[in-house]
């Protein structure tokens, strides 16, 4: 192939799947990247050995494409879809406040220019990455184990009463605080322990182990913000385009670099996800304002997910972060200094080209979530859940998800901080890194 | 941040870590956020008030606020004993908080409140039209029995979750000081209380342990006396909070990003010396220079920049 085919080829690639990751992205609500990525790699893989002519190296352009706007697009149904109800509303995200004022576009927008200044951070940054990553990951190896425990206690004791408590100083007064405080270290607990019984004795069967943790994070994250939509029948108000945003470009840049930094940190480490790095970055740049707040969850987002698969294009690096890194990698073993300019130039394409469809999508979803209304969106994002987490992995994802979902609504229901169910990840792997798990699992009779 | 690199100082804790031991680094990083873990998840529900504001959030009276605090100014006057009020918060709806303010305005000896109007959970002023008709941004001021010398902002602003409380004692000068959130850094912000329990730790667990958690606790008290509020650094030896350093806000953005970065910066050199095997450690000086003062210098000329352009 002379090197204008490979260009043009290389570039439509990216713009198709591009416009696939950004559709999907906006349409399927609470559904992860890797379980879509999984539809992709099996296409891809029935298409290679069908014979399919095309290159190994256009996996690497695909998955960054499908990667990078996916993560920008799917903010429209993670703030529009996301009705809470009433009662919750003071605990929820911005996000979802601004969709509860009838502002749900401009918190899109707002969080899609936080991704977009975040991406512009993370590729500004890679000259210097490239020279100090490999030095600080030589470093740090030995000392990941503590470093995930730390993000677990720091994740743990950071979370504050977040009521008004009037009436007389005692115990009765402390265990009104204590109700959301400790429905938090019960939705670590037992999320944590269901991440055990995953990793230790998993119902699903092993040729389905590539997506053992698919159905508790369907589970945990997607069907609990549902089902509350669906009996909590919240009234999504009329909502408003708006044509400019009160966002100063200051203010965009102490968002954008707050997230990125987050979310870079977040990439880096094992384990370490999205929404943990955001929290590390607000409380590191004490985030205030609701505006920064949106933005820099945006940035965050996007760098660790596209910042994640770009590390596996530092040379000497050799650390594969990520579900996306380790999907593309069972397809293709990408060359850092060769292939990094195809991935690289993939991630802004796909970014400019999801940027020029944001409207058009942030339209047709605002038109259907106004004709559908909150419970028959939900509904409908239930069914796609159901087929998908059953169609995947069978009855026992079912039933794994099922228990996911009952651990996913303590914290909806005692209004706690939804991000401890990330117990199912980082209690399982920290305990294993500290060489404690096989132990643990022995005192759960897991083994 | 501050509580893992006083860790990080200690090479029996890195190299526990380096071989698996996490228990240092964990006992680090609690005993660093435990000063504030112990005041805002219990002190604060254990801290006795003497009278309350419980505002009607639909129908806002600055003068009951007015009246409460001067009535609560005047007991402290009379008695020897000091006076707590609580400030609570009025919520309005599922996001929206009747706001109020209360000055002390010690040249004259008065007190001015005044209902700001309703806010959202983010702070942020809501039309007056999204919530029932109220009196509104009214203002009411109230002569107090003495002027008040307060330890901070002499204006406390009232808006979202709980309220503040605010303590009236008679100071040694005899005039009446305002203590805001008494219950905060109160005890648990010492670095007495901190050697202590370094010390219990030394007894039933090890010498790392015990230093360890000293050094954790204390580097966070010390963190945070540069900003206004200071600690009672001496409980249970000493009664009463010193004024911190004043440098900056608990709020403020850029002191925190700094304070953690270089606590970062610290953690990194001293794994990479004290980490056997570890690829050779680069010089403090440098890494301050070009892994903290350089970067942490751009992002702050380019965010002055864009503050300058609006």
């Amino acid at each position: 192939m002379d090197t204008l085919t490979c260009f043009f080829g290389s570039a439509a690639t990216a713009i198709i799947a591009a416009m696939l990751g950004a559709c999907l992205g906006a349409f399927v609500p609470s559904l992860h990247i890797l379980n879509l990525l999984a539809v992709l790699a099996l296409a891809a893989q029935s298409a290679l050995a069908a014979g399919a002519p095309f290159p190994p190296e256009a996996m690497i352009v695909a998955v960054a494409a499908f990667l990078t706007s996916w993560s920008l697009a799917n903010t429209i149904p993670a703030v529009l879809a996301a009705a809470p109800d009433e009662g919750a509303l003071f605990t929820v995200l911005p996000g979802q406040r601004y969709l509860m004022e009838g502002r749900g576009a401009e918190a899109v927008w707002l969080t899609v220019l936080g991704g977009v200044g975040g991406l512009g951070l993370l590729l500004s940054g890679l000259p210097f990455a490239v020279r100090l990553l490999p030095p600080l990951h030589a470093i740090l190896r030995p000392h990941y184990g503590w470093i995930i425990w730390v993000v677990i206690v720091f994740m743990l004791l950071s979370e504050w009463p977040k009521g008004n408590y009037p009436g007389p100083a005692g115990w009765r007064k402390w265990m009104r605080g204590w109700r959301g405080l400790g429905a938090g270290l019960l939705t670590f607990l037992l999320s944590g322990m269901l991440g055990m019984i995953l990793m230790y004795r998993s119902p699903l069967p092993p040729e389905q182990a590539f997506q053992n943790l698919m159905p508790a994070f369907v589970g945990l994250f997607g069907v609990p913000g549902l089902l509350f939509a669906l009996i909590a029948h919240p009234q999504i108000p009329a909502q408003h385009q708006p044509r400019t945003l009160a966002l100063p470009p200051r203010l965009w840049f102490r968002g954008a670099a707050a997230g990125a930094l987050g979310g870079a940190v977040a990439a880096f480490l094992p384990v370490v996800t999205a929404g943990v790095g955001g929290l590390l970055a607000g409380h590191a740049t004490a985030t205030r304002d609701e505006r920064v707040f949106l933005v820099s969850q945006g940035a965050s987002k996007t760098v660790y997910y596209v910042g994640a698969l770009l590390l596996l294009f530092v040379p000497g690096l050799e650390i594969v972060r990520g579900g996306a890194a380790w999907m593309l990698t069972g397809l293709y073993a990408p060359q850092p200094a060769a292939d990094s300019g195809l991935a690289i130039g993939s991630v802004a394409l796909a970014a400019a080209v999801t940027l020029l469809l944001m409207p058009v999508l942030l339209r047709l979803t605002l038109a259907l979530v106004t004709r559908l209304g909150s419970r028959r969106l939900a509904l409908a994002a239930l069914a796609l859940l159901l087929v998908l987490v059953g169609g995947l992995t069978g009855l026992p994802g079912l039933f794994v998800m099922a228990v996911a979902s009952g651990i996913g609504l303590i914290p909806l229901l005692y209004d706690s901080r939804r991000l401890n169910a990330l117990g199912v990840i980082l209690l399982p792997l920290a305990l294993n890194r500290s060489a404690a798990g096989p132990v643990v699992a022995r005192w759960l009779g897991l083994f | 941040m501050t509580g893992l690199a006083a860790t990080s100082f200690f090479p029996a804790a890195v190299q526990a870590a380096a071989d698996g031991n996490p228990l240092y680094f964990i006992l680090g990083a609690v005993c660093g956020l435990l000063p504030d873990t112990l005041d805002f998840r219990f002190a604060r529900f254990f801290h006795r008030h003497t009278l309350e504001v419980i505002l009607d959030p639909n129908q806002p009276d600055p003068a009951m606020i007015a009246d409460a605090v001067a009535q609560a100014v005047a007991l402290a006057v009379a008695r020897t004993a000091p006076v707590t009020l609580k400030l609570n918060t009025a919520r309005l709806g599922a996001n929206a908080w009747q706001a109020y303010t209360v000055f002390f305005d010690r040249p004259q000896s008065r007190v001015v409140a005044t209902c700001t109007g309703p806010v959202t959970t983010g702070s942020a002023p809501l039309p007056d039209s999204a919530v029932p008709a109220a009196a509104r941004h009214a203002t009411s001021t109230r002569k107090l029995a003495a002027g008040i010398v307060t330890d901070g902002d002499p204006e406390v602003k009232v808006d979202i979750f709980d309220g503040p409380t605010l303590r009236f004692y008679k100071r040694a000068s005899g005039e009446l000081g305002m203590e805001f959130l008494p219950w905060h850094r109160a005890w648990s912000h010492s670095l007495a209380l901190a050697a202590m329990t370094g010390g219990v730790l030394v007894a039933i667990w090890s010498w790392t342990a015990g230093l360890v958690a000293c050094a954790a606790w204390s580097a966070h008290v010390l963190a945070d006396q540069l900003g206004h509020m200071g600690a009672n650094l001496g409980y249970p030896f000493t009664r009463h909070r010193i004024n911190g350093a004043r440098l900056h806000h608990a709020g403020d953005g850029w002191p925190n990003l700094i304070t953690v970065w270089a606590s970062g910066l610290l953690i990194l050199w001293n794994l990479a010396r004290l980490t056997p095997a570890s690829p050779p450690s680069p010089a403090l000086l440098p890494l301050l220079v070009w892994g903290g003062v350089v970067p942490l210098f751009a992002a702050w000329s380019v965010d002055r920049l864009l503050a300058r352009r609006g």
